[in-house]
């Protein structure tokens, strides 16, 4: 037996094994991260049931979130979300195995999302409209789907009067005011300033009469109102235009669950935060963090490329250019806060108040490239990411044969036609390399971010409707920082766990997505040019 | 075979009792006009043409050095227009510097020095304010292992042009489709002209280089080993090739396989350490050639 | 592979001579059958051709091995190329000895028609050019050649001067008419071994210095 075992042994074997093992352990660890919080995380849009039980305190209605087996003193427990912020004080509740009799999942019991106090767990008493019952108990339900798409649209119209209308108008003041304020300061007197004032004059008309329009519809949104009642006999009434959902969750059937999950993920991927982060979608963060990522792309690569050229190309090999290299090698290693903390201190500060004092002195004191934005953080994520990019370009540049580069010369070609013509184009997958790494590092991280321009919640974001359409120096929303504010700073930490896996879990997704498409374009690029190193 | 007892001779029998005399070898020619020669009794290996033709390439006292290390001393040779020299020697005995000599594509290496003239026609390539550039788009050349571009075989061909500035869609695609007949390409590219030039066979990439070389019409061609890395009947399509183009460019084809100079060079030079040993008509070299270390080198005996 | 090729042109030289001493043992043979009218040696020479064809034949490959396996250059070129020409040379000098000794068995019977040494010089003179042709390839020596070159004039001579003999002997007397006549036959077949001796001299001089000297009345003086 052992001769056998020496033998197996002698014929390295034992290494073959041993590689695959580590192959299937890091497979395993990959697999378990990404299965786990998907698992958290999708099931976080699954409506589960509302059970009814007896406590020593009395009644609870709830679903089941946790449970925990004795340890110790502590005995076995329950957790529940009895939502209800507004009347218990606290939406999770751990009750202890032993109190919990009886067992019943009423066909009437709702969750009912809201836009304020997270959601309500009850029945639903009745449907009025400015104070009269249209509806009752039983019939409630079905008269509320009917008038929901009613409200819906209501809220549609505020919201875009608000948004679109108001706050356009607001900016115009505002740059009105501004203009105002330079001329006195400039030009006292001038005729000039009487026809801004009188152009503010109409504006602020303007805004006036929207405001009238605006509080017409709330009254109108106010007008239905839906009485909500508790299992302990509370009631509340709330406003039909503040439910975002209403899911009989026991009364529903396999496919009336689907809808409910496709709903929710969708209000998840397209919609704005509310609740502090802990509720509604993500769409801000999501949108932001592809944005830097792009922005970030858009810098680091003719940034790492130009400089990775001059140092392969154009420089004499000496010394300097050695130690340069290794310098950049460093760089890479350099903790990210404490690019942060450059970021801020040099474009933030420096450059930003630079640019404020040139550019945007009316607005002084308000800063507007002088203080954290999108534009900054790409940049400073560029310098994080920018020695990958270099390393991965240089490699690529040595890995263009030289007799191409001979053979482009030899034509008479200069040597800038060579650059342009052979050595890129040839050098492009390895370039693309780089980028995929440089996204890849640059999406996940959090830190310098915090210091140079992402926000817990932007008021808008760097892309809209309005010119010059992009604004570099917005704040803006991001993933990453989105999973650290939920999970650590939220006042509603239980609300907010599954939250976090979810967004995890799209972050992940985000990088791949964006990692999926630069390799297919480098995978393009490589069939099309028929072989090369890299 | 002689068998038997017969008479194997025909002899001159004497039919007039005058003293015998055997014929003396005569001295002057045999009286009257010989008989024209049958035309295929003429079976000159090198063209009469070689033989006159006017130098285009003139090297003098080139020398060449590699920091300390001199690697070409003193240079002078000569090459005619429309002829094929071939430059053969041993490994490392500077054929291919001297030939990267002519297109100035030796200033790409670090801490080279070179004395002496290149002309080519009048000009002196190593004058000082000539264009580089200018010079290299009179010379092709073309290298051991192809090269081509990672582009479509049209771009290959036309980078030449298009690198010149020369965007006329018409002109690009004659120059391309002419150099390609040239080439003797054509044929077998001609409907996948967009294809990627590196997905020929090596012997066809080659001849894609060869392309490309000449679609800027040059007046040389510089050939370092095109050979040395194609099967033979790839390496025979070339040599018929350089055969054909020598009527219209001027062929410099350096060269380790002697075989090779011997059936395709009408001048064949020979190197030793940086020397030109000897330089001559390439029959001549190679069937009777003047210095010893020639006869040596051709002959296997080093080298 | 050039020690290879090395020893291949030795054997190819050796050979050569192998066939070169063969033929000329025939000669000697040949001039012995007249002097001590042998027959037995005459009937030698007759094997001795035997062995001398297939030498030809031998060589005759050898060459074209060569010239198609190593492709020579230069002086084995030459070497190779001028074997391929003096190997029909020597083998026509075998015959014509067999010829000779043929006419030897003829006339061994009788008694001699010439007096003097004529026959035995003209025999003399032609074995000395045969066997200093022969040396001149082994030595690589080119005076030698030409020095045989030049005594094919000898032996025209005394061709000439054995002929006027031999006529002035068949008009006085008409009994020797048939042994004149192989005589005469057997002079024109010494002569003809000179000339043969001769032309293997000049591809010696080929060989050594790669100049055609054939025919020098073609020579242009700057054709070098």
């Amino acid at each position: 037996m052992p001769s056998r075992f020496k033998d197996w042994w002698r014929r390295g074997n034992a290494l073959i094994w041993f590689s695959g093992a580590t192959l299937a352990l890091s497979l395993l660890m990959i697999g378990g991260l990404v299965g786990y919080i998907a698992v958290k995380g999708l099931g976080f849009f699954w409506p589960s049931p509302l059970v009814q039980m007896q406590t020593g305190e009395g009644s609870i209605l709830g679903e089941v979130t946790a449970t925990e087996a004795a340890q110790g003193e502590d005995a076995a427990k329950v957790q529940f979300r009895v939502g209800n912020r507004d009347l218990f004080g606290q939406d999770y509740r751990w009750v202890p195995k032993a109190e919990l009799k009886g067992e019943s999942f009423p066909a009437d019991a709702v969750l009912v999302e809201r836009l304020e106090y997270g959601a309500f767990i009850g029945r639903i008493k009745s449907v009025e409209k400015e104070g009269q019952v249209l509806a009752q108990d039983a019939e409630a339900l079905a008269a509320i789907r009917g008038l929901v798409p009613g409200a819906e649209q209501l809220r549609k119209k505020i919201k875009g009067i608000e948004k679109g209308e108001v706050g356009g108008l607001n900016a115009q003041i505002e740059d009105l005011r501004l203009e105002q304020r330079g001329l006195e300061a400039k030009a006292p007197g001038s005729p000039k300033l009487e026809a801004l004032r009188q152009r503010a004059q109409a504006l602020q008309e303007r805004y006036d009469q929207a405001q009238v329009s605006l509080g017409a519809l709330h009254a109108q949104a106010a007008a239905l109102t839906v009485t909500l009642a508790a299992v302990d006999g509370q009631t509340k009434t709330i406003p039909l235009a503040s439910i975002v959902r209403i899911v009989p969750a026991n009364a529903l059937g396999t496919f009336g669950k689907l809808s409910v999950y496709a709903s929710r993920l969708w209000e998840f991927l397209w919609d704005d935060p509310r609740e502090s982060n802990t509720e509604g979608g993500i769409f801000p963060a999501i949108f932001g963090t592809v944005m830097m990522v792009l922005l970030m792309s858009a810098l680091v690569v003719p940034l790492g490329v130009m400089a990775s050229l001059y140092m392969k190309e154009y420089a004499k090999q000496g010394w300097i250019i050695r130690i340069l290299r290794i310098a950049v090698n460093n760089l890479a290693g350099v903790p990210s806060i404490v690019f942060g903390v450059f970021g801020l201190g040099f474009f933030v500060y420096t450059l930003g108040g630079s640019i404020d004092r040139l550019l945007f002195s009316d607005k002084l004191p308000a800063p507007t490239f002088g203080t954290g934005g999108i534009l900054w953080a790409s940049l400073t994520l560029a310098l994080l990411t920018v020695p990958v990019v270099i390393v991965a370009t240089e490699e690529a540049l040595s890995s263009v044969p030289r007799s191409q580069r001979e053979a482009s010369l030899a034509l008479g070609a200069t040597r800038w036609q060579t650059i342009w013509n052979v050595v890129l184009p040839g050098a492009l997958p390895g370039i693309l390399t780089g980028l995929i790494l440089a996204m890849a590092r640059g999406a996940g991280e959090v830190a310098p971010l915090m210091l140079t321009g992402v926000v817990k919640l932007a008021p808008s974001m760097p892309l809209d409707g309005t010119f010059p359409f992009l604004h570099p120096e917005r704040k803006f929303m991001h993933l990453g920082f989105h999973i650290y504010d939920v999970g650590f700073q939220s006042p509603n930490s239980e609300a907010a766990k599954p939250m976090v896996f979810m967004t995890a879990l799209l972050l992940l997704l985000v990088v791949v997505i964006l990692n999926l498409f630069a390799l297919r374009l480098r995978s393009r690029l490589r069939a099309r040019m028929g072989g090369g190193a890299f | 075979m002689t068998t038997g007892v017969s008479m194997t001779q025909s002899d001159a029998s004497p039919s007039v009792p005058e003293p015998f005399r055997a014929p003396e070898p005569a001295l002057e020619a045999p009286k009257g006009a010989p008989p024209a020669m049958p035309r295929q009794a003429n079976i000159p290996l090198t063209d009469a043409a070689a033989l006159e033709a006017k130098p285009i390439l003139h090297i003098q006292e080139l020398n060449l050095f590699y920091g300390e290390k001199q690697a070409l001393h003193d240079i002078n040779m000569e090459v005619g227009e429309h002829t094929v020299m071939a430059l053969i020697g041993p490994s490392g005995c500077g054929k291919s510097t001297l030939l990267r000599c002519i297109n100035r594509m030796n200033d790409l290496v670090a801490n080279v020095r070179i004395d002496g003239r290149v002309l080519v026609g009048q000009d002196d390539v190593y004058a000082p304010g000539v264009d580089v550039i200018a010079l290299r788009k009179r010379m092709g050349m073309v290298f051991q292992k192809s090269n081509p571009f990672p582009k479509s075989i049209y771009e290959n061909v036309a980078y030449g042009l298009r690198i010149q500035g020369i965007k006329d869609r018409a002109v690009v695609d004659e120059a391309v489709e002419r150099s390609l007949i040239a080439s003797g390409l054509w044929d077998e590219v001609k409907d996948r002209l967009q294809d990627s030039g590196l997905g020929l066979s090596g012997g066809q990439q080659q001849r894609l280089c060869i392309a490309r070389a000449m679609a800027v019409q040059p007046e040389v061609l510089l050939m370092d080993e095109p050979c040395s890395a194609l099967d033979p009947l790839a390496t025979s399509r070339i040599e018929e090739l350089i055969f054909d183009l020598k009527r219209n460019y001027t062929i410099v084809i350096v060269t380790h396989n002697m075989q090779q100079a011997a059936r395709v060079s009408d001048f064949t030079a020979f190197f030793w350490m940086g020397k030109l040993v000897e330089v001559g008509l390439t029959e001549k070299l190679f069937t009777n050639p003047r210095v010893r270390m020639t006869e040596d080198y051709i002959s296997g005996r080093f080298g | 592979m050039a020690r290879h090729f090395e020893n291949e042109l030795k054997d190819l030289k050796f050979s050569l001579l192998a066939m070169a001493g063969q033929v000329e043992e025939m000669i000697a043979l040949t001039q012995a059958s007249f002097n001590e009218r042998s027959n037995a040696k005459a009937e030698r020479v007759g094997q001795l051709d035997k062995n001398v064809d297939e030498l030809e034949l031998k060589l005759d490959q050898a060459c074209i091995d060569l010239l198609a396996l190593r492709a020579p250059f230069a002086s084995d070129l030459r070497l190779i190329a001028s074997t391929l020409k003096i190997v029909p040379v020597l083998e026509r000098i075998g015959d014509h000895a067999c010829n000779i000794a043929r006419r030897a068995v003829l006339l061994n019977p009788y008694p001699s028609v010439l007096t003097g040494d004529l026959l035995q010089r003209i025999g003399d003179e032609t074995h000395s050019m045969v066997r200093r042709a022969v040396d001149a390839f082994v030595n690589g020596d080119a005076e030698m050649a030409q020095a045989v070159i030049d005594d094919d004039d000898k032996v025209d001579a005394l061709y000439g001067e054995i002929n006027r003999e031999l006529l002035r002997l068949m008009l006085a007397d008409p009994l020797a008419i048939e042994r004149s006549s192989h005589l005469i036959i057997v002079v024109k077949n010494w002569e003809r071994i000179a000339d043969q001796a001769s032309n293997i001299a000049e591809e010696v001089l080929f060989i050594i210095g790669g100049v055609n000297v054939k025919h020098p009345y073609l020579h242009q003086p700057s054709e070098s």
